[in-house]
């Protein structure tokens, strides 16, 4: 709901500049600091924008959410595509037959062991430490995107 | 005394070992520290005997110490990279 309001109000704002300048400043400061609060939300509406701004052939694209060189917004989309990209790496296990429901131990055939290593990679990937009582319950890819989320506080 | 079960115990070690071992500056002690974890704790996973599995734990964590140790001096001396990296 926030969303449709949001692109609502960036619908209205760009509507008169669209025929002027591309972006113009006070139309940035406007927006953006409402979209700083909802992270998330800032695909959405930048999408939208920029296939208006294409339309009006405007080449540029403008990032509405001011990030001040941290890393970009997490999504479970993004987490579940990334910890499936690691585990392709790692080569004892088997791309094909790899699901995100597939157990490491009963369905893929890994030791404890190997899960430690699985969940080492997970840490270097995502860059925060996972401590052992809890890294030793994730069995399978669904549980590790779905801790990541919760550690991250990512939501939909 | 235990701080944890046996089985934990070993998982943290094996752990604290490998994100030691991958911290040697140098490639050859780093694959080499990394090779040889993997391969004593497979070799002994199948030990069931309680004192052999705690005699194994007091050695494992000798060596722990031991490459946190050769990581401190091998970081204070810059080695050259090599080809392979």
């Amino acid at each position: 709901m926030a969303a449709r309001v949001l692109q609502q109000c960036v619908r209205s704002l760009a509507r008169p500049s669209l025929r002027l300048c591309p972006v113009s400043a006070a139309l940035r400061a406007a927006v953006a600091p409402a979209v700083g609060v909802h992270r998330p939300v800032s695909f959405a509406a930048d999408s939208r924008r920029t296939r208006w701004l294409g339309q009006s052939r405007i080449s540029s694209v403008v990032v509405l959410c001011r990030q001040y060189g941290d890393l970009p917004p997490l999504t479970l989309e993004t987490i579940k595509d990334r910890v499936m990209y690691v585990l392709k790496l790692y080569d004892k296990i088997n791309p094909e037959k790899l699901q995100e429901t597939s157990h490491f131990m009963k369905d893929l055939g890994l030791d404890s062991l190997d899960q430690v290593e699985i969940i080492m990679a997970m840490e270097d990937e995502f860059g925060f430490e996972i401590p052992d009582a809890e890294a030793e319950k994730l069995m399978s890819p669904e549980e590790i995107v779905q801790y990541i989320a919760d550690k991250k506080d990512v939501y939909e | 005394m235990m701080a944890a079960s046996s089985r934990s115990q070993v998982i943290s070690l094996y752990k604290a070992m490998v994100k030691a071992s991958s911290r040697f500056p140098s490639y050859n002690y780093r694959t080499y520290a990394l090779r040889r974890v993997r391969d004593a704790f497979r070799a002994n996973g199948k030990v069931e005997d309680p004192r052999a599995v705690e005699k194994l734990l007091e050695e494992g964590q000798q060596m722990l110490a031991l490459i946190q140790r050769q990581v401190s001096i091998g970081q204070m001396y810059g080695a050259q990279r090599t080809v392979v990296e």
